[in-house]
């Protein structure tokens, strides 16, 4: 099997995967989407009454939201993750579940009205570093003289528990693309190539020909209208892999954390097959 | 009402993407090139933003 980046950013990686086949491919697609754990924010205490502000003003602790959908909507803010540090906390051994700096993260977000509160607003108790990766995402708005005060904890957790622990966003793959057709074809004209919707069929004086393969979404629309004159077909043992993560681990973190789980679920497999022996 | 925090379909964070939105809107720029260049590539992502109405603040009095 090989392994080629064919772009690697922060957030996002397109990946090409050749001599593999559909199950090992869809295996790391579904390990990637389950089983990769990241932090969310799990625990949300708000404080109920009035909230006295540093100008001695009073102010009611009343949002135009539910609690419900401000305890939602801090959940899906990514919180950003370090896999070395972190255990889940119900497997913590320090606290036995309790609570402590190795399986847990705790915010305060503390604003008076009127105004946005921020994803930024959410300050981490203790080490600074683990503020939301985007600091712009907005909580609920807040009038005159209403207050929020909420404290929350974030714990380690993977995508079949609940959504908001999803590490990565469309994870998808797709077979590599093959467009066979012949290239001095004088049926193949502009009205073939104009039919395509990522634009990468090119008709001119050199011949018909395809500018950027990979963009091919094999959706046969040239097929259909050369009248088969062009073949699509995809490579069942190559593929074309992408994913995006929301900001709380990095795309390689998680591919690399994603092949050691799969590769702990297969040795624990040979575990047990090797006993029954 | 606010905007969601993540597209409905896919999980992509989108709500930070709304102010940003509005700006490139008010400096000119028509929706679709908007979109484009706050990197919305699934039409999943971009209608969360084309098709939200800001409502919150007619819903501020009766919090």
């Amino acid at each position: 099997m090989k392994i080629e980046f064919r772009g690697l950013e922060e957030n996002r990686a397109q990946i090409l995967i050749e001599d593999a086949d559909p199950a090992f491919v869809n295996a790391l697609r579904r390990t990637l989407l389950a089983d990769v754990p990241k932090m969310a924010i799990e625990d949300v205490e708000f404080h109920l009454g009035p909230i006295r502000g540093e100008d001695g003003e009073e102010y009611e602790s009343v949002t135009p939201l539910f609690d419900e959908i401000i305890a939602h909507r801090l959940g899906l803010v990514p919180i950003p993750t370090d896999l070395e540090l972190f255990v889940p906390r119900d497997r913590c051994e320090s606290c036995e579940g309790e609570g402590c700096t190795n399986c847990t993260i705790m915010y305060s977000l503390n604003q008076k009205g009127p105004g946005t509160v921020f994803s930024k607003d959410l300050k981490p108790i203790g080490d600074l570093h683990f503020a939301p990766v985007e600091p712009d995402i907005p909580i609920v708005k807040l009038g005159e003289g209403q207050a929020v005060l909420i404290y929350s904890t974030a714990i380690l957790g993977t995508g079949h528990q609940h959504a908001k622990w999803q590490a990565v966003q469309a994870v998808a793959y797709k077979y590599y693309p093959i467009l066979e057709f012949d290239p001095k074809d004088k049926a193949l004209d502009e009205s073939v190539a104009n039919v395509c919707p990522v634009n990468i069929l090119e008709a001119g004086d050199g011949g018909f020909r395809v500018t950027d393969i990979e963009k091919c979404t094999l959706c046969k629309l040239c097929e259909e209208k050369s009248e088969g004159r062009i073949k699509v077909k995809g490579d069942p043992t190559r593929f074309l892999f992408h994913f995006e993560t929301d900001g709380s681990l990095t795309a390689h973190d998680v591919l690399l954390k994603g092949l050691e789980i799969l590769q702990e679920k297969f040795a624990g497999v040979a575990e047990n097959v090797g006993a029954l022996t | 009402m606010i905007i969601p925090v993540r597209c409905f379909t896919c999980g992509k964070v989108i709500g930070s993407e709304w102010q940003r939105y509005l700006q490139l809107l008010s400096g000119g720029k028509d929706a679709r090139e908007a979109l484009d260049d706050l990197r919305l590539e699934r039409y999943c992502c971009r209608r969360m933003i084309l098709s939200h109405v800001d409502l919150i603040d007619d819903v501020i009095p009766f919090g």
